[in-house]
């Protein structure tokens, strides 16, 4: 009896979610209203479903491959083996049906193009869009060929502390950093199995080891150290302003707990800030700014230009010149954040109006610079009206995650794009829930610094917890020295 | 003992949604049973007499639950008393805010586990192994208490099995740290589970959890052979009556380490009740978060200017005083949302919206109007959406969707439209210069923006700046904000007017000047009257005017 209820039950469940084909009676001049707006993107073959919903009010269906999905409240939801069969194919066709009254009316049909896989994990801070507050944060990671999430630390089990800037070494999470402030400061370096805190304030430097990057060798890290001050606007439209009152670039040796700058990377006269190595580990990138004599009351005069510098991993030593890539303050632009693709070819980059936190700025868009030719251009398929920021490369240098503000103008959500051959984004897809649209409406936490990672973190979290709970105890930086190539 | 006022804040330091996703996560967690019932609770108590009687109802289930759980027949009505006493001081515990209202619902939920475990006749240690993991699971710590009082009743019955009960729950603790569910073993372990987990949690919190299994050790005691009914009920009610005063002392004690006025403050803004925050403040000394939440009531009844003098004023630290911490206090959400600096509203009201169990309501309502004044629709219905799942809430939040997206209704709306027109026009920082300054800023933007203005003069007033005072009154009287002058006003325009009278340099405003700025002939007569009484005084403040501002310029130290 027992066997037959279920056998009735799963025939309508079945029957609900995925029927026979409807036969629309009418067309509608018209893509369908549907959020996230996942039409014409470019997806890798490994994405969990992009479950969407049809945002208009009638019953719908959608027909895919022959097959007919219901709408549940909209929502269209696949089923795994489904969407593993549509990724097998290069171009996936989709129609939107909706009944209005009592006819089936087709909207028009749009395709999802499928491309290479993507590195299966991503890592993120989950944390308010806020302001000063940070009651509760943590640093998760996302299986993205599901939907599975998980914390790899949250500020609950560490006093309720801040938690910031984690970095894997070019996506291996077995090699990461990141710092946790207030209560029980430091920054954590995680090598394996091992885990240790690290006190990473000098006399020589402004601040503890803030932004980082890692070397491909996994020695040395970059940093900047950061006089960093937030403010909030009594009206502006960017709502807070994030702005350094002095910053310099490091670089920290993994091995020998040490740390080494060139003079052209910790002028008194600039502020530099964002280092990022280039993939052969030869060039040390970062943008810099001419410094203003008063802050915050110049901060809108502060704009970054792109420079590099050679770096000898051989030695931690730097070169003696300064290279500008690209002098935006001279064309009355600002850049942060670069990120070199993984064949060294190209630069990715936030370009904005003004200062250097350009999450904050909704004029803020992702450029691509040519590195060998130094021409650059905005990815616009990427971009949108809103903000548009913090961004990682995939291992195959063909996606991109990056932060954008384009669903409700203030929570940060990750979006992929498909970068081409040339340089050139594809349209982006926001990260898929299983009910996106509920997902990221109760959702109260802005996505932060989205990372790739080809495995997920398998320290245990009580081991972590452990650890940051402990003084610091391994790290005392010897004699931080400048060091330039003789 | 307990302040059904600071039970009643409980309620602003969580929101509890009817959400699938809410109700999951919750009780996916470890103690998630008892956090998400006492959450439940506590919604209710928006109303404090509510509050109180649902906490003293569910103590009352607990003791209720312990007897039941100890007694052997329906008769042993002697046990009562001593049941009662771990819940007394579990009472006291509960004063301080910082711990967490599921400590009082994870104690239910074990103790209904001990009444279960009492009443299974076979297989007992098995079940008492199921029963501990489970209590864990869905209570936390408590499940020590359980596997405690579970073990002395068995062994006091030489059911020796039980006593594996306790290592059970010590591994539960072990497996929850090992697993990272909770940040230490001490946590995992002791009460500090249920308290603030950025706090340190003080030791008298240990005092119920201690009385619990020594209860049960007494009442297995008075309940053998050894003891008469009356005499074991005589003890026991004795040592009831002993243990109340201390429990009172650890109450108070507990109450001390909070901000006891505050709550009640918070009870009376919260629910816009201005004549019952009037009430509360003139009820206690003055301190300026006081007189801040007096002037506050004052200001929503749109009654600052023309009261304020009536009551004790001490300097504009009475009206706002900027705190160096942004994360705390809500009180300072509510001053500048009064103000119309929204900026600086929102700012406060962001950073202290995200409270130890969840999300601050009225913080998160503040957020919300701001947002529809911003137009930032997306985010405005973000906030209600979540409002419009918590029952108390939910009228509010759907009221407040008809704005959405709708930007004639909000400029059509008396609150959201004044504003949107009080953001400011020059661009700066807000909370970087003095409250004034940024107050200055607001009314520049809006000139109608009555409260705004009422603040903005209160606040030079305060200060004895009569000279800004009559600055203000001549670039805005008779503008929507200051169509007419409250006498405090008049008073200060008129004494400024006879100040640079008899003060070589300065610009003179003579009577025709005060008259066409607003100044009426009656405060004419009146500050003849107050002049002359003055000097009949020979230089003591005369009687009759302590609610002038007359009095307050030249007799109130600030």
């Amino acid at each position: 009896m027992r066997k037959l209820i279920y056998i009735l039950l799963s025939g309508a469940f079945l029957f609900c979610a995925c029927s026979g084909a409807i036969e629309p009676s009418g067309t509608l001049d018209s893509l369908p209203p549907i959020e996230p707006d996942y039409s014409f993107v470019t997806v890798p073959r490994n994405i969990a479903p992009l479950n969407f919903s049809y945002t208009g009010s009638e019953p719908c269906a959608l027909q895919v491959d022959g097959q007919t999905i219901r709408g549940k409240n909209g929502l269209f939801s696949f089923s795994p083996r489904l969407w593993k069969k549509l990724m097998e194919k290069d171009q996936v066709e989709m129609t939107v049906l909706v009944q209005q009254d009592g006819a089936w009316k087709a909207y028009r049909p749009f395709t999802l193009t499928v491309k290479e896989e993507i590195d299966p994990y991503l890592s993120y801070r989950l944390i308010p869009p806020g302001y000063q507050g940070w009651q509760k944060m943590g640093i998760y990671q996302r299986n993205l060929t599901d939907y599975g999430q998980e914390a790899i630390l949250t500020n609950d089990l560490t006093g309720g502390n801040c938690m910031n800037c984690h970095t894997t070494a070019g996506g291996n999470p077995s090699k990461s950093v990141f710092h946790v402030r207030a209560a029980f400061g430091g920054t954590m370096l995680i090598d394996g199995d091992h885990i240790e805190k690290l006190n990473t304030k000098t006399d020589s430097t402004i601040s503890a080891l803030v932004y980082p990057y890692w070397h491909p060798s996994e020695n040395y890290i970059a940093f900047s150290v950061n006089k960093t001050l937030q403010a909030f606007y009594n009206h502006d439209p960017n709502r807070i302003e994030v702005y350094d009152q002095a910053s310099d670039v490091v670089v920290y040796d993994v091995r020998k707990h040490e740390i080494a700058w060139s003079p052209l990377t910790k002028r008194e006269d600039r502020f530099e800030t964002f280092p990022t190595f280039s993939p052969d580990g030869k060039w040390l990138y970062f943008c810099s700014a001419q410094a203003v004599a008063e802050m915050p009351k110049e901060h809108r005069e502060v704009r970054y230009g792109l420079y590099r510098i050679a770096f000898n991993p051989e030695d931690m030593s730097f070169g003696e010149e300064l290279e500008c890539l690209y002098d935006a303050p001279a064309e009355g632009h600002s850049v942060s954040f670069p990120r070199v693709s993984p064949d060294g070819r190209f630069l990715c980059f936030t370009r904005h109006g003004y200062g250097n936190f350009s999450i904050w700025h909704h004029d803020a868009d992702l450029w691509m610079l040519d590195l060998e030719t130094l021409e650059k251009w905005p990815l616009e398929a990427a971009n949108s009206p809103d903000t548009d920021s913090f961004h990682s490369w995939s291992s195959n240098g063909r996606w991109m995650v990056f932060s954008s503000r384009r669903g409700d103008g203030l929570y940060t959500r990750p979006y992929f794009t498909y970068i081409d051959e040339n340089g050139v984004a594809a349209k982006p897809f926001l990260l898929p829930q299983q009910d996106p649209n509920a997902y990221y409406k109760r959702l109260m936490d802005s996505y932060n610094l989205p990372a790739f990672m080809n495995a997920p973190l398998e320290m245990p979290k009580h081991k972590i917890v452990k650890e940051i709970r402990n003084d610091p105890k391994t790290c005392f930086l010897r004699s931080p020295v400048a060091r330039n190539v003789p | 003992m307990m302040d059904r006022f600071a039970l009643a804040f409980r309620e602003q330091q969580q929101l509890f949604l009817y959400d699938k996703t809410f109700l999951v996560q919750t009780l996916c967690t470890v103690g998630g049973l008892a956090t998400l019932s006492g959450r439940f609770f506590v919604q209710f108590f928006w109303s404090p007499i509510l509050a109180l009687v649902i906490t003293l109802g569910l103590l009352g289930l607990g003791a209720w639950l312990l007897w039941v759980s100890l007694r052997e027949k329906r008769t042993q009505w002697q046990l009562l008393p001593l049941c009662l006493i771990p819940f007394v001081f579990l009472a006291a515990s509960l004063s301080e805010n910082a711990m967490h209202f599921s400590e009082l619902t994870a104690w239910l939920i074990a103790l209904a586990a001990l009444y279960a475990y009492t009443r299974i006749r076979s297989y007992k240690w098995v079940w008492g192994i199921l029963l501990t993991v489970i209590v864990y699971l869905a209570a936390g710590p408590a499940a020590l208490l359980f596997a405690l009082c579970a073990a002395i009743i068995g062994l006091w019955k030489k059911e020796w099995a039980s006593a594996v009960l306790l290592p059970v729950a010590l591994l539960c603790g072990l497996g929850a740290w090992l697993l990272g569910w909770v940040p230490t073993l001490e946590v995992a372990w002791t009460p500090s589970f249920y308290y603030d987990l950025d706090a340190s949690m003080p030791a008298a919190h240990w005092i119920p959890w201690v009385l619990l299994p020594l209860t049960v050790l007494g009442c297995c005691l008075v309940k053998g052979p050894g003891w008469k009914k009356q005499s074991a009920f005589a003890v026991g009610t004795a040592m009831l009556a002993i243990c109340l005063t201390p429990a009172f002392r650890l109450a108070k004690k507990a109450e001390d380490r909070q901000p006891g006025l505050t709550y009640e403050y918070e009870y009376y803004t919260v629910n816009e009740d201005w004549d019952g925050l009037i009430k509360a403040c003139l009820q206690n000394e003055w301190i300026p978060h006081t007189a801040q939440y007096l002037n506050l009531a004052l200001a929503w009844k749109g009654t600052l200017l023309d009261q304020m003098f009536q009551y004790d004023q001490r300097g504009p630290d009475g009206l706002i005083k900027m705190s160096d911490d942004r994360g705390v206090e809500t009180s300072q959400a509510h001053i500048m949302f009064a103000m119309g600096n929204m900026a600086a509203a929102q700012d406060v009201a962001f950073n202290t919206l995200y409270s130890t169990e969840g999300f601050c309501p009225a913080m998160l309502k503040i957020n919300a109007q701001v947002e529809l004044m911003r137009g930032a629709y997306g985010v405005a219905d973000k906030y209600l959406s979540l409002l419009e799942k918590a029952p108390h809430y939910r009228k509010w939040a759907q009221e407040q969707k008809h704005f959405l997206y709708n930007d004639e209704a909000v400029e059509a709306d008396p609150l959201l439209g004044n504003g949107r027109r009080s953001w400011p026009k020059l661009e700066g920082f807000s909370m970087f210069e003095s409250p004034l300054d940024e107050l200055m800023r607001v009314i520049d933007a809006n000139p109608g923006n009555s409260r705004g203005m009422e603040y903005a003069l209160a606040y030079l007033l305060l200060a004895k700046d009569i000279k800004s005072v009559t600055g203000v009154v001549s670039r805005y009287y008779g503008l929507p904000g200051l169509l007419s002058l409250p006498a405090p006003v008049q008073e200060a325009v008129l004494f400024y007017s006879e100040y640079t009278r008899n003060v070589s340099g300065a610009d003179v405003l003579g009577p025709d000047w005060c008259r066409m700025h607003g100044v009426t002939e009656e405060t004419f007569q009146r500050f003849q009257q107050f002049q002359d009484a003055s000097v009949k005084s020979g230089g003591k403040a005369p009687k009759g005017y302590k609610s002038s501002y007359w009095y307050y310029l030249l007799y109130k130290q600030i």
